[in-house]
């Protein structure tokens, strides 16, 4: 401690201390089993009333710094570390990342009487100061004394913010508060964020930064050995580091334009011209025939479609087709059914109506042999969960890709080379051997992709693949997706991103309220047709890029005039 | 926990929650030491009709929720009818046996099961763990740390279920075989534990560290203020007073009215 003021008199030392919020100097961390140190000599600080956003790429160690800063870490979180000064502050709050394991407590009250409690607030105080924390985040309920399950996720991180304000915290700490958040509640806890600020510290961690971008005093740009890259204004930094944040995948504003300039981008976004898709080569290489393509059945047909569970239908579809080739973006608020149609698509829920699969249909009932019948059925569809490590089956990195095509009967050998060729293809070559927990989580994103993709399946279901994915690996995704499709796969995406639905897919389903309410091309699919414009204006509202509008815009004058 | 909703609060629901955790330990001891089949059959029967009036549940579905222990109060009683050692043979078939002492000791145990039931279920439906643990921690000095680390895995146990559900659809998606037999058990639990647990246990951490954040001092249980006050009320007397008043119908009317009236069933 006396080490780092020894050049400084007293008084001098007194007023550093009142202005610094929170303070570490020369701190080395490494935890058990790594080979690296985390932090070499790290200093960092942050002035009372300062807004600091710290960026960086996955795995550079900004959470570990926020641990640190709030005394966490050593404190609760026992991790060797070493440092000369580390100035935590006298109050201080919390936010985490995940919505649903923030809370000890099964009633929205009793959380924040949790934290009440433990400040040994007198009970008669407690309502109001409840209520008064729940007024300053824009939650309004109507009900305290609410099941904390009943509440959105969005919800969910607002009280946990109004559960960090009971602590009357001088400094907050928020550790990717938004990043599993839908666009909407991104939004809200953001406002929320905002509305709270007033007088205290922040700082934040955050790899989706539209929504404060311009709104923090100050960032911190790490580089992926934990090291301070640059330190300065939000437009200093952002202008300065374009390259750093491209590569370390930062949702930082204006990203999609970018990368839809980029080489890979602009063969990702290509528009396809859905009128000449009809009468001619509607898939890229693919270079069939007139006839070929008018006898081109589609891959899915769907009449008086109908998802159930427990007897109560969840989503139906009057009718509905899907092609080979297409890519569609399936869109709408959460539990409106969009992740039931996928699962009632790939029979894990039970349904009702007419399914044609790959032009033979689908036959539903629960006897034996129409149950065995679907299934061998099914199987050209593949299926990507949300969580991929639930879907993980073998010890090997090597061995899922393997498995996956061993169930469909392939000859060892041929399956052996056909999963090293699709590792390679996914960039996971040279890992065969590790576990598949072991990988960051991009890359466990990317292999449970690989096992689905491997086995080529007419087919392809991914329910909300780019959730709280940064920027780099959303790309890397939808650029795999959109190999696939090249090659012909079908491709139903459930996604909240906006930007995908209009940049990448070929059409658009919107589901509401377990229906489908409207399924339409995408911007990209009309490429540059009149109904281009109606398109954007059609989804819904939640069209939260006004770019893609007035571009559209411009495109539509322009073939007017 | 929806399905335990009552739809009247009855006293059982207002006493205090270590009174009744108290009362009911009390009532299963009572319950083992019986060794009378009249006593224990007007037991299983008193308490099932306690159950049903102060459960506050409504009967129909307390009816329902009383099936397994039917059939649990059918297989215990069977088994030890058939099986069981007695000198009076009634019936004899390859290794079945039944004698009268056999049959008099199935029912005594089938009524025991019962009995237990009714009594357990008594505090299950009237209690939530979050009053259970509170009045533990004010009443009993129970450490907060230990309390507070039961609700907030009771609240984590409905995710590890969403999980499991989800794995098995992962697993039906991959296309894993059921094996058959023995090896099959083994090797599908593992697919399923270490994929659980590994959440779990991460899951876990997570709120423990949300915990800590949020100022909790696990063993700073003297300062501490509670948002659920417990104390002792009139309803802990009257309720002593009425499960008391329960047995000791239960043990009149086996001393009035038995249907067996055969006394200790212990063989020796």
């Amino acid at each position: 401690m006396s080490n780092a003021v020894v050049g400084l008199t007293p008084a001098q030392s007194a007023e550093t201390s009142l202005e610094q919020a929170v303070c570490v100097e020369g701190l080395r961390l490494k935890y058990p089993g790594e080979d690296r140190l985390m932090f070499k000599d790290l200093s960092f600080s942050a002035a009372r009333g300062e807004k600091v956003l710290l960026l960086g790429p996955s795995g550079c160690g900004k959470s570990t710094l926020l641990q640190v800063l709030s005394g966490m870490i050593p404190r609760a979180t026992e991790v060797p570390m070493k440092c000369e000064v580390q100035r935590v502050p006298d109050s201080w709050g919390y936010v985490f990342q995940d919505p649903d394991t923030q809370f000890c407590m099964p009633y929205v009250d009793e959380e924040l009487a949790f934290v009440l409690e433990n400040l040994s607030v007198p009970r008669e105080e407690m309502r109001e100061r409840m209520q008064a924390a729940l007024e300053e985040v824009g939650l309004d309920l109507d009900e305290l004394h609410m099941p904390i399950t009943h509440l959105s996720q969005g919800m969910k991180q607002r009280l946990a913010l109004a559960s960090a304000l009971l602590l009357e915290p001088e400094v907050l700490f928020l550790d990717e508060p938004s990043a599993l958040l839908d666009p909407e509640g991104r939004e809200q806890i953001w406002s929320a964020v905002k509305a709270v600020s007033e007088g205290r510290t922040l700082i934040i961690v955050e790899h989706r930064i539209e929504e404060m971008a311009h709104y923090v005093d100050r960032v911190v740009l790490f580089s992926p050995e934990g090291e301070i890259l640059g330190d300065g204004p939000p437009a200093v930094i952002f202008a300065d580091y374009e390259q750093e944040l491209k590569s370390y995948g930062i949702w930082y504003p204006g990203v999609w334009k970018d990368y839809a300039r980029s080489p890979a981008g602009k063969e990702l976004f290509a528009p396809i011209d859905g009128k000449d898709q009809v009468a001619g080569n509607r898939l890229p290489g693919d270079g069939g025939t007139l006839p070929d393509v008018l006898h081109r059945e589609p891959v899915i047909r769907l009449g008086a479609f109908r998802g159930m569970r427990w007897n109560k239908p969840v989503i139906s579809l009057p009718s509905a087709e899907v092609y080979p080739g297409d890519f569609i973006a399936v869109i709408g608020p959460n539990g409106a059914g969009k992740s039931s149609l996928l699962l009632s698509l790939m029979g894990l829920l039970r349904a009702e109506g007419t399914y044609e699969l790959c032009g033979e249909k689908v036959i539903q009932g629960k006897r034996r042999k129409v149950r065995k019948e679907r299934e061998r059925k099914l199987r050209q569809i593949g299926f990507v969960f949300q969580n991929p490590e639930l879907q993980f089956l073998t010890e090997r990195i090597g061995d899922e890709v393997v498995y996956s095509l061993l169930v469909d009967q392939m000859p060892p050998e041929e399956a052996q080379m056909q999963a090293d060729r699709c590792l390679e293809r996914f960039g996971l070559k040279g890992m065969d051997g590790r576990h598949p927990y072991q990988l960051s989580t991009g890359q466990k994103r990317r292999l449970s992709v690989a096992t689905a993709m491997a086995r080529q399946p007419a087919v392809l279901l991914l329910d909300e693949p780019t959730f709280g994915q940064d920027a780099r690996n959303t790309f890397a995704i939808l650029e795999m997706c959109e190999q696939l499709r090249c090659t012909g796969t079908a491709i139903l995406m459930v996604t909240h991103e906006m930007e995908i639905a209009q940049r990448a897919a070929t059409h658009i389903w919107e589901i509401r309220e377990g229906q489908l309410t409207s399924s339409m091309p995408s911007p990209r699919w009309s490429g540059g047709t009149e109904s281009k414009r109606h398109t954007v204006a059609g989804v819904n509202g939640a069209a939260d890029t006004p770019s893609v509008i007035s571009a559209a815009h411009h495109h539509h004058t322009g073939v007017s005039s | 926990m929806n399905i335990w909703n009552p739809v009247r609060i009855t006293w059982l629901h207002r006493a205090n929650p270590v009174v009744k955790l108290g009362l009911i330990i009390g009532l299963f001891f009572m319950t083992v030491l019986t060794h009378n089949l009249d006593f224990v059959m007007y037991q299983a029967f008193v308490f099932t009709v306690c159950l049903l009036v102060l459960s506050g549940v409504k009967p129909w579905k307390m009816l329902l929720f009383l099936i397994p222990f039917l059939l649990a109060f059918i297989s215990s009683s069977s088994s030890m009818m058939l099986f069981g050692k007695g000198d009076t043979i009634w019936w004899e078939w390859g290794l079945f046996r039944v004698s009268e002492e056999s049959f008099y000791r199935g029912l005594h145990l089938g009524f025991k099961g019962i009995a237990f039931a009714s009594e357990g279920l008594l505090l299950v439906t009237t209690t939530s763990s979050v009053d259970l643990f509170y009045s533990l921690m004010q009443k009993l000095r129970l450490a907060p740390k230990y309390a507070y680390s039961f609700m907030a895995s009771i609240r984590l146990l409905p995710m590890v279920w969403e999980e499991y559900v989800i794995r098995r659809q992962a697993l039906k998606v991959r296309g894993v075989l059921p094996i058959r037999g023995i090896r099959g058990i083994v090797s599908r639990a593992g697919l399923y534990v270490v994929p659980l647990l590994a959440q779990s246990i991460r899951r876990a951490h997570r709120v423990a560290a949300a915990m800590e954040a949020k100022q909790f001092d696990g063993d700073g249980a003297k300062s501490r203020t509670y948002y659920y006050p417990f104390r002792y009320s009139r309803y802990d007397l009257l309720v002593i007073g009425l499960l008391a008043a329960a047995a000791c119908c239960a043990y009149i009317a086996a001393g009035y009215f038995p249907w067996f009236g055969i006394g200790d069933v212990r063989f020796d």
